[in-house]
């Protein structure tokens, strides 16, 4: 029973945002709003199609989404290395802690610049800068992580015998791991976000180039489009890691 | 004080022989003494149960029998030697059992935890693993996760973990403190019976008088502020234990009688 | 113990520095430290400093003001009405995944550069963290409280204003705090990525124009603001909620 009301609840809310989908419709071919500003959802989905077809959006796309995964891959093995040993050391943290504080609020966008500086307009550029950006949550989670870890659990290995690196390995590791799959999810769309501001700014095409230029010639229907296929880029990006988290962390008590 | 220099062999001692001794033991931390003077032994094969009001120092003492602490002055031996570092056949089961267990592994994993870290041959571990089990009464839970099990079933689950040591000293810190009236006495005679067939030296901190008296052979009545061995109460009923026949008998009710003043005195 | 944290980042200027010294190298985009504190002085004495950090907070706020307000009141009106909340659902889930460097070249469309094109894409970026956060808040509340609140019979009215608003409050801050982050981080990133104006442009434009000291000492700048608002607003937090607003176990790391 209660399995059919959550159906029902959910397909209410399809049915709201086809509702919502129609509105938009509505006002596109009323012109309510400058067309040039505004197409309709079936026109943005034909550019998109369109877009596919003729092949330039998809090579886009797969630009976007590989500088996205390199950068974000790098920055994730990085963080975690650097953060578990960082983390594990009482002294390090003393000596490091401040300044990645310190750190932490800079907008990483501001790196682009700097990357600029020493790249120039390159495709290493943006992925070097993708990731910076995404290291940090990474570093800073896994930091954190690995330096609350459960007392107690501390003092089960010390019973145990256990040595240095098992403890890493078989306590501090999974015990960091709920905050560490919390930021790579944050890291990821952190690269995302570089990725298409690093494409604007060095013209190293992908999405980023799609819709600066369709902006530039007023065409929004590959606008759109273009900021669809992103949508689509975040939302997947964001499943598949919840999807992998979920697994992970089975173990832990529902809330 | 945190000399981690690797102990010596083991040594096996001797019968009667003491396993854990305190000669004058002392410690002082921050500024605050803690444990004054303190000497007793732990025979092999012994119960001993410690009571003494909040703040005596009766989890400190356990701790540095684990070798998690060590004294300011005085020594603490086991098996004839000085306390550097947790021996591999002492076990320490601790009052927060939720926190003692690791959360992503399963009933069985956190057992073959124990196992991995004592290096127990690989093929032998299942089997090793669902005897603990079954020894603790969690057979069927083998698979569920500590966060699906009650707080009776950790406590369990910890004491299976620490068995799996094959330990000779067993270290209890107030365990069942947090279990109910029914568990509490389940587990009770659960734990007897443990220490009575694995010939485990057990050292049990309570603050519960009566439990004290049922469980052990000898009941240490620490005085607080700083801590120190105030008096040792020989426990001269016979085993094995019942919860209905002991707790009635003329010998428990004088001891009871007796700590009750004796804690009376000392203060709350 | 303070002072260990300040060994690191000292020991690097002192090295920076010996080694721009030592090599005497002009570079193009390198800098040595002293000549990024000259530069970093030079902006504050002639006044470019606040004026391109005017530009940029003027933009942050009125970005967080409209899209956090509308995002806190939006979660308030979900908060209260569980049907709306659960219709909504997919449509708030299908726009939440879009990142806002995505939108940017829409409002670039409609606005063109300037004051708007910023705030209505900080706008879009502060709603969505407080539209989640804020529903979190208001959905934390002890439902004890909302049971109290029927037995002495308030109003609608009554119920949210104080039982409500107020109990939602330390958590209603934290929202603002984290969209007030993110607002000056998407106002830096928007002028970094297209708009003339505020320090991220003159960031840019300081690299552009070969000036690596000026873009260091902006990027010094860029850091010393955001960590000060941080700072400041989590003071205002522990002085206004004290441990009533601590929440469990926030993840760390939010630049983007």
């Amino acid at each position: 029973m209660k399995r059919l009301r959550e159906f029902g609840w959910r397909a209410a809310s399809v049915a709201v945002g086809l509702g919502f989908l129609g509105l938009w419709q509505f006002v596109a071919w009323r012109r309510f709003v400058n067309p040039v500003f505004l197409p309709g959802p079936i026109e943005t989905w034909n550019a998109m199609l369109d877009g596919f077809r003729t092949g330039m959006l998809g090579e886009r796309t797969l630009a976007t989404v590989q500088r996205m995964l390199y950068g974000w891959v790098v920055a994730s093995l990085v963080g975690i290395g650097l953060g578990a040993a960082i983390g594990s050391s009482r002294r390090a943290r003393d000596y490091l802690a401040p300044t990645l504080e310190f750190l932490r609020p800079l907008p990483s966008s501001a790196i682009v610049p700097v990357g600029i500086a020493f790249f120039g307009l390159s495709n290493a550029m943006v992925i070097g800068v993708v990731a910076f950006g995404s290291l940090w949550p990474t570093l800073l989670a896994t930091i954190h992580g690995f330096a609350a870890v459960e007392r107690r659990l501390i003092e089960v290995a010390r019973m145990l015998r256990l040595s240095r690196g098992a403890v890493m390995v078989q306590i501090a590791f999974p015990s960091a791991l709920p905050d560490i799959l919390a930021a790579m999810r944050l890291g990821l769309i952190t690269a995302l976000i570089l990725s298409v501001v690093g494409e604007i700014l060095a013209f190293q095409g992908g999405l980023g180039s799609q819709i600066l230029e369709a902006s530039r010639a007023y065409r929004s229907p590959e606008l759109f489009a273009g900021v669809l296929v992103l949508g689509m880029i975040g939302l997947a990006s964001n499943l598949a890691l919840s999807a992998l988290e979920t697994r992970l962390l089975r173990w832990r008590a529902p809330r | 004080m945190n000399r981690q220099t690797a102990g010596g062999d083991v040594q096996p001692a001797g019968a009667g022989e003491a396993l854990v001794s305190f000669r004058d033991v002392s410690l002082t931390l921050s500024g605050r003494r803690i444990l004054e003077d303190i000497s007793f032994e732990l025979k092999e094969r012994e119960f001993v149960c410690v009571v003494g009001p909040s703040g005596c120092g009766k989890t400190t003492l356990l701790r540095l029998i684990a070798g998690l602490m060590f004294p300011t002055s005085g020594a603490v031996h086991y098996r004839n030697q000085i306390v550097r570092q947790p021996a591999s056949d002492i076990a320490l089961i601790f009052q927060d059992y939720s926190k003692a267990l690791l959360p992503w592994r399963t009933a069985a994993g956190n057992v073959a935890l124990a196992l991995e870290a004592i290096g127990s041959p690989k093929a032998e571990r299942p089997a090793r693993i669902s005897a603990l089990l079954q020894k603790v009464g969690l057979a069927q839970y083998a698979g569920h996760y500590p966060s699906q099990l009650s707080g009776g079933m950790q406590q369990r689950l910890q004491i299976a973990r620490c068995l799996a040591q094959d330990p000779t000293v067993l270290l209890m810190d107030e365990p069942f403190g947090a279990l109910d009236a029914m568990t509490r006495q389940v587990l009770q005679d659960e734990i007897l019976r443990i220490a009575d067939s694995g010939g485990t030296s057990v050292f049990f901190v309570t603050h519960d008088l009566e439990e004290a008296i049922y469980l052990g052979d000898r009941v240490l009545a620490l005085r607080p502020n700083p801590g120190r061995v105030a008096e040792i109460f020989d426990v001269r009923l016979p085993r094995p234990r019942d919860q209905l026949v002991t707790r009635e008998a003329g010998e428990f009710l004088q001891l009871r009688r007796a700590l009750f003043d004796f804690i009376q005195e000392t203060g709350h | 113990m303070r002072w260990k944290g300040l060994v690191l980042p000292a020991g690097a200027v002192v090295l920076a520095e010996a080694c721009a010294r030592i090599f005497g190298i002009q570079s193009d985009s390198l800098a040595a430290p002293s000549q990024i504190l000259v530069a970093a002085w030079g902006l504050l004495r002639d006044g470019s400093l606040f004026a391109m950090l005017g530009q940029t907070l003027l933009s942050a706020l009125g970005g967080l003001l409209i899209g956090g307000g509308a995002g806190l009141l939006l979660a308030l009106v979900l908060g209260l009405s569980p049907v709306l909340t659960r219709l909504l659902r997919l449509p708030i889930e299908a726009l939440r995944p879009i990142p806002s460097i995505a939108i940017l070249p829409v409002f670039l469309m409609v606005f063109g550069f300037g004051y708007r094109l910023e705030i209505a894409n900080v706008s879009f970026a502060c709603f969505w963290p407080s539209l989640i956060i804020g529903q979190a808040a208001i959905s934390g509340i002890e439902p004890r409280l909302l049971e109290v609140s029927r037995v002495l019979g308030l109003g609608f009215w009554g119920r949210i204003t104080k039982i409500v608003i107020p109990a939602a409050l330390p958590r209603l801050f934290v929202a603002f705090r984290l969209a007030a982050s993110v607002a000056l981080i998407v106002a830096v990133t928007v002028e970094i990525a297209l708009n003339p104006q505020g320090m991220g442009y003159e960031l840019m434009s300081a690299q552009s124009s070969l000036r690596p000291e000026v873009m260091f000492a902006i990027l010094l700048y860029i850091g010393v603001t955001g960590w000060s608002v941080n700072a400041a607003l989590l003071l205002a937090q522990r002085r206004l909620f004290g441990r009533a607003g601590a929440l469990p176990g926030a993840v760390p790391g939010e630049a983007a």
